[in-house]
Parts: structure tokens; C-alpha cells; sequence
């Protein structure tokens, strides 16, 4: 199979608001994406799409599927955590597993058993008893347990302290991903999953904006601490960023094509590979205005 | 495993464990208290005054002593009285059983979308038909049948305790109770009314779980709003007519029926109110309700028109139901 998922033409519009705007994106298989941009940038609305939750415009193929008419097909598959903390109030952990084991053709019991020994979780124990951490916990277990092609998180992490987030990109990463699988992943806290990634999609009021790989980002970004003597050929090549670090520029520049070479920027100075984190807020420069 | 049969188990289990307290506790409280009250009293009556030394069965004065030795003959007499009993302790646990399915229908589709746990569910290969056809049987299969196991176990407490007490005075009429057909009928025709309820409740229960599936907040004021304020306006209306054009609309009745039908179709024996349904209304018989007759009158009332129309109603607003859980967006 070429693409997990392949997004020809994208739209999807709440009245006359556009929330996203005629995107084309691929997802190839045995990928981590980090699919990230500001609030309201349209990251939520795609992976709804995805996921055959809301109607679209265009085309999109979810493992060859059609998430609109061909959903119940596609959840045998397809996996995700949709929000976080959002098991219902009365369920037992028991109950949960005995409920995920016989609907679902993919779940392995000993699997999720194995993962919650390994947490304060008992069986008896009802969701509402539990601390939000431990209802992701249960959450990822079931999860985690499921054998899909295709998982889906949207900011699975949100609101937990970061003994949990570590956990859970480590258990992720460590205990479940595979080169069968494809992990798509939005999140705010870019910092925790950027070592995790091997895809970047930046989108921005409905569009993408940067789709690539990491390595790729590794090649084409370049941040420099200029040189105080350097700055005004520095600023003649336009750098995309500018932000001053203990009275040094830092300089961001595209070095793809058309931008500058390598060893003009060397000449600069100090260089190095921007973080994920920085490389996003000078994409997203003027969203947050 | 993964049947269409294994996953609606699963579904049915699903919704008994989140609705534990209102199906099975509160009936089972319901059932416990109507034994202790019911039955304390029964012997708390006989300690204080002492079994009466004559009894009036239909008319006859029996004394018993001649009570003891006649068992025999009146056989016919306590079967009646025993079959009766089953309906009778069953009643306040069919009154629960009516808030509890209406309840339960106006929060199936609406809880799981407040609290956001529509995404988990939704996680799972489970299709919405299959969900809302499982709430479907929940309302009108798994809290019946609760219920009737229920009042068959609470009656047939009471008719042992009514039992044991005449035991106290010498009267054994375990034998003659125990050896009544009447006594294994009754939960039986109970039982057998069962897809009678159905159909009258399908209406109501299509009508609330639409509602269920759509109302963003407050389901109750929509469910019970809006047929009501309907109705308030076509009443309106007829009488603004008939006073100016002086021809009333013709409709006015059939409205106030079909609020009826999509308000009330759950409460167990509805369908000897709907006028024109059931002739006569609820049979009577000499010694009071007709058993045999509320039997078959009941099953009789699902040959007529009205029967047909309510499942068609009903099944179009669960079809509608299951759309809007399909395509409903929570934001």
C-alpha cells in the first residue's frame, strides 16, 4: 500500500467559515506525522474527516477507503484517541476490556492486562474514581491492545502532568509502533513529540503550509547565531526568523532551493538544526496577531 | 468473535452496566419493599387479630373450618386470586418501569454526546445502526423482561408468605396454590404481552431517541415541548376557527392522539386508552379484571390501523436517529 491516508482537494466549511481550505496531503505507511498548527487551523477538522466523523468536500482515502460511506469498514483498522479523558464516568476497567475484547476483532486481552499491571489501575475500578492521568492510562491500554494499521491522536496528552506525557510517547513508541503502522499525532506541546516524528505537516487557517520529513527539515532549515560584525549580510539573504538570544541574532533561514547555500550561512557563524518549536513559530509568524 | 450477534451482547451488556441502578436495583427496592410492606402487614393483621373465622368468596360466607376441608372445591376461586395477585404486586414496579424507559431513552443518544464518550464508542468497529438498535431492544426488551422476572419473583414471595400465614392456622394451602395452572400463566401472558408493548411503544421510544440524538441541550423541554406547544397552537387555531369561520379543524382530535402516542406509548397497557383501538376498553369480568380477556384484547389491538402507523412512525424516527448519530458533529 503507497499512502495510509491521501487528501485530494480537502474542503470543509461551518457555514461561511472555512475551516479547511482545499488541502492535498499523503500519509505513507510506517510513519509518526505531527500534524500541528495554532488553534482553529483546521488540524482537528482534517483528522474528523479522517476518521468518517464529519461530512466533506473533495476527495479523501483512509487505507484505500472512504471514510465517508465506508466507516464501519475502516474502524476495524483505524484507532484513535479523539480527546482526552473522555471514558464514561461509569465504566470499569473490567468492564472496558471485556467490552473492547468482544466488539473488536483486533484486540488482544493479554496485551492490555500486561500494559494496566504496570499502573495503579484495578479491576474493579470505575473511571470516575480515577485521576485524569489514569483514565488516559486506561484509554491508551485499550488502545494500545488494538493491532490497527492506522492510529489517530489528537491531543492525547492535553492537560496531564509530565510524568504522564513521557510515559505515554514512550510506551507509544516503545510498545506499539511498528514499521506496519502509521501514527498520526496533533498536539500544542511540539517540544514532546519532536523526537518521535519522522513526518512534519505545519497547517495554518485551513492550509498546509510545510509537509515533509524530518530529515528533510533537517537539510533545508538552518538557524545561525550571527556573528555581531555578520548581521547585515546575514539579513541580505533573508533569514525567515530573527529573535535575539543573550544579545546574539539567531537567524532562521530556508536553505532549499533558491534560498541560500550552506556554506554562505557557515560563513555566518555558529550553525545548527532548529528545533521543531522554533521552525513552527516563524512559520506561523502573523497567526497569533 | 466479531459477529454482528457477539457485538450486540456486548452492546446489551454495555448499556445494563451504565443503567445497573435504574433497570435492575430500583425495581429490585421497589419489589423488596412492596414484600416487606405487603407482606408485614399480612402478618402483623393476622398476629393482632387472628385469622378471620369466615371469609366471603364471591358471596359465599365460608366458614374456615369448612374453608380447610374445602379446598378442593374452591380451586377455581383462589386460581383467580392468584393470577390476580401476579398483575396486582406487579403494578407500582410497572409504573417505575414507564419513567425508567422514558428516561433512559431521552439520555441514550444525549449523555454519551455531553460527556464526549461518543468519541470512544465511535473508536470501535461498531456502526451506528447497531448502537441505537441496541438501545432500541435495551427500552423495549431487557428492562421489561427485568421487570416481569422481577414481579413474578415478588408475587409469588407474597402468595408463599400469604401461604405460609394460613399454614400458621392449620389452613395448608401450599398444595392447592402451587398445583394452580393460573400460577405458571400468569408471568407466562405477561411475557406473551411483551411484543404487544412493543409496538405501542415504538412510537414513543423512536420520538425520544430522535431527540436524544439532536437536541444540543435540554432533551426533556424538547421532547415534552414540543408536541405540547403543537398541540397548545392547533387548539388555538381550532377555536379561532370555529368562532370566525364556524367549521372547527378537522385534525384538532388527531393531534391531541398523536401527542399521546409519542408521549405515552411506553406506559405498559397504553393501547386500552388510544380510542377505537380495543373495544370495549380494559375487559371486565365478574370478579373484576379479565385476565384472558386483557390478552386477547391486546393482541387483537395490533391488527388495527393505528398499530401499523405508530411502527412506521417509529421506526423512521429510530432510522432518523441513527443518521444523526452517524453525522452529528460535537465541535
Amino acid at each position: 500500500m503507497s499512502s495510509v491516508i491521501s487528501a485530494r482537494n480537502l474542503s470543509k466549511r461551518y457555514g461561511k467559515r472555512t475551516a479547511v481550505d482545499g488541502i492535498d496531503f499523503q500519509i505513507p505507511a510506517g510513519r509518526i506525522v505531527g500534524l500541528i498548527g495554532p488553534n482553529g487551523s483546521g488540524k482537528t477538522t482534517t483528522l474528523k474527516a479522517a476518521l468518517g466523523l464529519i461530512p466533506f468536500d473533495g476527495e479523501l482515502s483512509v487505507l484505500g477507503l472512504d471514510p465517508r460511506t465506508q466507516r464501519d469498514q475502516l474502524m476495524q483498522d483505524v484507532c484513535f484517541i479523539a480527546d482526552v479523558a473522555i471514558l464514561p464516568r461509569w465504566l470499569k476497567v473490567k468492564d472496558a476490556i471485556d467490552f473492547v475484547a468482544g466488539v473488536h476483532p483486533r484486540f488482544s486481552r493479554d496485551k492490555a492486562e500486561r500494559y494496566l499491571a504496570a499502573t495503579k489501575l484495578r479491576p474493579d475500578m470505575k473511571v470516575k474514581e480515577m485521576s485524569k492521568g489514569m483514565i488516559v492510562q486506561l484509554h491508551l491500554a485499550l488502545v494500545m491492545a488494538i493491532d490497527a494499521k492506522l492510529l489517530v491522536l489528537d491531543e492525547p496528552t492535553l492537560g496531564l502532568d509530565i510524568i504522564y506525557r513521557k510515559q505515554f510517547y514512550q510506551n507509544l513508541l516503545e510498545d506499539y509502533f511498528d514499521e506496519h503502522k502509521t501514527i498520526v499525532i496533533t498536539t500544542h506541546q511540539v517540544e514532546e513529540v519532536e523526537h518521535i516524528l519522522t513526518d512534519l505537516m505545519f497547517i495554518r487557517d485551513g492550509k498546509i503550509v510545510l509537509a515533509a520529513s524530518m530529515e528533510e527539515i533537517g537539510e533545508r532549515y538552518i538557524e545561525v547565531m550571527v556573528s555581531q560584525d555578520k548581521l547585515s549580510a546575514a539579513n541580505a539573504l533573508q533569514p525567515i526568523d530573527r529573535r535575539t538570544v543573550f544579545g546574539k541574532a539567531v537567524m532562521l533561514f530556508d536553505a532549499g532551493p533558491g534560498g541560500a547555500s550552506r556554506q554562505q550561512l557557515a560563513a555566518l557563524g555558529e550553525t545548527r538544526n532548529p528545533s521543531v518549536a522554533d521552525l513552527f513559530v516563524a512559520t506561523m509568524k502573523g497567526s497569533y496577531a | 468473535m466479531n459477529t454482528p450477534t457477539n457485538t450486540m451482547k456486548w452492546l446489551l451488556h454495555r448499556e445494563f452496566w451504565e443503567h445497573k441502578g435504574s433497570m435492575f436495583w430500583a425495581p429490585v427496592i421497589v419489589a423488596a419493599l412492596l414484600i416487606t410492606l405487603i407482606g408485614g402487614s399480612v402478618f402483623y393483621g393476622v398476629a393482632q387479630h387472628g385469622l378471620a373465622t369466615r371469609i366471603t368468596i364471591n358471596g359465599h360466607v365460608v366458614h374456615t373450618g369448612t374453608l380447610a376441608a374445602a379446598a378442593d372445591h374452591l380451586r377455581p376461586a383462589i386460581a383467580k386470586v392468584a393470577s390476580g395477585l401476579y398483575l396486582g404486586a406487579a403494578a407500582p414496579l410497572f409504573g417505575i418501569l414507564t419513567v425508567v424507559v422514558f428516561f433512559y431513552c431521552l439520555g441514550a443518544l444525549y449523555d454519551e454526546r455531553r460527556d464526549r464518550s461518543i468519541l470512544f464508542w465511535k473508536s470501535l468497529p461498531v456502526s451506528d445502526p447497531m448502537t441505537v438498535l441496541s438501545k432500541v431492544l435495551t427500552a423495549v426488551c431487557v428492562a421489561p423482561m427485568i421487570t416481569i422476572a422481577l414481579g413474578a419473583a415478588a408475587s409469588l414471595i407474597l402468595l408463599l408468605v400469604g401461604c405460609a400465614v394460613m399454614a400458621l392456622y392449620g389452613i395448608n394451602m401450599f398444595g392447592v396454590v402451587l398445583g394452580t395452572p393460573e400460577l405458571y400463566l400468569a408471568p407466562l401472558r405477561l411475557l406473551a404481552l411483551l411484543p404487544v408493548y412493543v409496538v405501542w411503544a415504538l412510537p414513543t421510544i423512536g420520538w425520544l431517541l430522535l431527540v436524544s440524538s439532536w437536541a444540543r441541550t435540554k432533551p426533556f423541554l424538547w421532547a415534552v415541548g414540543v408536541p405540547l406547544v403543537a398541540l397548545m397552537l392547533v387548539n388555538w387555531v381550532n377555536v379561532v376557527l370555529s368562532r370566525v369561520a364556524g367549521t372547527p379543524l378537522g385534525f384538532a382530535h388527531t393531534m391531541s392522539g398523536i401527542v399521546a402516542r409519542m408521549l405515552g406509548g411506553v406506559v405498559p397497557g397504553i393501547w386500552f386508552t388510544f380510542p377505537g383501538v380495543v373495544q370495549g376498553g380494559v375487559p371486565q369480568g365478574p370478579e373484576g379484571l379479565d385476565v384472558g380477556g386483557v390478552f386477547t384484547q391486546s393482541w387483537m389491538s395490533l391488527a388495527t390501523s393505528d398499530a401499523l402507523l405508530g411502527v412506521i412512525a417509529g421506526a423512521a424516527m429510530i432510522y432518523g436517529a441513527m443518521r444523526m448519530r452517524r453525522w452529528r458533529d460535537e465541535g
